[in-house]
């Protein structure tokens, strides 16, 4: 074995952590290894999934045995597994699935109800999740939505987000002069538009509904990286 | 003879419907065209004392769908004008006495007779508006600059264009110089909240009330800047649908306009 090759190494996988040992070191340089990353874990290793990969097509159970015991008993994790059968995917089927993947947005439904057009007055749009509106919310004309409510255009109805009960979610619209605004059950009227032609945002802040600059304060920042809605 | 049936609407009460109806109704049949104006408010007819018809009713819209008479006996003839009719509704039924399918079946035979039916429509968004939608071909909203009215005609313009009639705006009761203090929401205002094409401005007139008493057609009176608004409207409609807009604001006047030009290019 080369010196540039760890004995162990460690990465976290979904709900759990994935440590790949090399077979072919000795039981306790493997043990060794092991003990340095796990203790560094310190309480992270208590209770979480382990599963032991030994990188190669052999069974190496007698070996996956001892060290799943040693773990259990030194660190207390939950439980300790070989990795799931996947080496075993033939060449076209692995050409199959990397296809599907690759098309899966295609296939994805979106939580997000987006609407082009104006919403007029007397009329109400309803979306499960979150709502955006790529056009103008004319007064008297009301939307309700279970997440956040965009609106690309002048919001100057009613809108309320995060219905019922959910008061992390946003209202934002390029220009901003709601007759109403609800987040989560908070009920606010008369919000007057401070800066015109501005986008701004309302949401919850010490349980009131503040509006603000949206280029200012980035609601969004909130998320670490680009989800799927 | 294929006749097109354009039903004038508001949604709220009072902001100039059957003012609007026989206004335009005159001025087309004073272009040529065979016109009936219909009253669609049965239970508060209007239009009759307006066109100032109402003692030559023998005979009303009701009793056409009932079959009580022919449309040619109901159909009063303004003396004034060649070529226009008035259909009135009746004072004593109400509502619910005609049904949209009535309606359809009577603009069968009307659209074999004449080139334009008006269909003055109730306010309200219910049975009568039903009625009077039934059958049009086109639909006129008429919006006085105030935001009540604006909130009506939107609701009504979502429940044509839900019917699959694409509307057209009159805006009515101007008053240029209000709009010019910032008093008075200004017509792009209207159309920017509505944002359906614009047909007509209509200018805020005293000679609309007297008209309206007396029963003398405005668009008669050569001198009413309505009556001339309400003119232009049915040329619009009558084949000349790029008959530019008059731009009713406050710049009266040659050395007005040009000075605004050129402060504009600086």
């Amino acid at each position: 074995m080369n010196e540039h090759r760890q004995a162990v190494r460690l990465k976290g996988v979904g709900d759990g952590l994935w440590v790949t040992i090399d077979p072919s070191q000795s039981v306790d340089l493997l043990k060794r290894d092991l003990t340095a990353i796990f203790k560094r874990l310190n309480e992270m290793a208590v209770n979480s999934k382990v599963t032991l990969d030994t990188e190669t097509n052999e069974s190496h159970t007698n070996l996956l045995d001892e060290l799943g015991l040693f773990l259990k008993d030194r660190f207390r994790v939950a439980t300790v597994s070989a990795p799931p059968n996947r080496r075993s995917r033939s060449r076209e089927e692995e050409r199959i699935r990397k296809r599907d993947v690759d098309r899966s947005w295609q296939h994805h439904r979106s939580h997000v109800l987006m609407l082009a057009g104006r919403v007029r007055s007397g009329q109400k749009v309803t979306a499960r999740k979150h709502l955006t509106i790529m056009g103008d919310v004319n007064p008297g004309a009301e939307i309700v939505a279970g997440g956040d409510i965009l609106v690309m255009g002048s919001l100057k109805g009613k809108a309320a987000a995060g219905y019922p009960d959910d008061e992390e979610k946003i209202i934002l619209a390029l220009d901003f002069q709601p007759e109403q605004l609800q987040i989560g059950g908070h009920v606010v009227t008369g919000i007057p538009s401070f800066k015109e032609g501005r986008a701004q945002f309302a949401h919850i802040v010490n349980n009131t509904i503040l509006v603000d600059d949206y280029l200012k304060n980035n609601p969004f920042g909130r998320l670490p990286w680009p989800e799927v809605l | 003879m294929e006749g097109k049936i354009i039903v004038v609407t508001s949604g709220k009460g009072g902001v100039g419907k059957t003012t609007a109806t026989a206004c335009i109704g005159a001025a087309m049949a004073m272009q040529g065209k065979q016109v009936v104006v219909i009253d669609m408010d049965i239970g508060l007819r209007n239009l009759d004392v307006v066109m100032g018809l109402e003692n030559r009713i023998v005979f009303n819209i009701v009793d056409v769908v009932k079959g009580r008479c022919k449309i040619k006996q109901a159909a009063i003839k303004d003396r004034r004008i060649d070529n226009l009719f008035l259909i009135p509704a009746s004072q004593s039924d109400n509502k619910d006495s005609l049904t949209p399918e009535d309606i359809i079946r009577l603009s069968k035979s009307l659209r074999g007779r004449f080139d334009y039916i008006f269909m003055d429509c109730p306010a309200g968004i219910e049975r009568g508006f039903e009625n009077a939608v039934a059958a049009a071909d086109e639909a006129l909203v008429v919006c006085t600059p105030e935001v009540s009215s604006i909130r009506d005609a939107d609701r009504i313009i979502g429940l044509l264009y839900a019917k699959s009639i694409t509307p057209k705006l009159i805006v009515n009761r101007i008053v240029p110089e209000m709009v010019a203090r910032g008093d008075m929401l200004s017509h792009e205002d209207v159309v920017e909240v509505l944002s359906i094409d614009l047909i007509g401005l209509v200018k805020m007139d005293d000679k609309v009330v007297v008209a309206t008493n007396t029963g003398l057609p405005l668009v008669l009176q050569k001198d009413s800047e309505a009556g001339n608004a309400f003119h232009r409207i049915a040329q619009r409609l009558n084949g000349q649908p790029n008959l530019p807009i008059e731009n009713s604001d406050n710049g009266k006047g040659f050395w007005r306009s040009l000075g605004r030009k050129l402060r504009r290019r600086n």
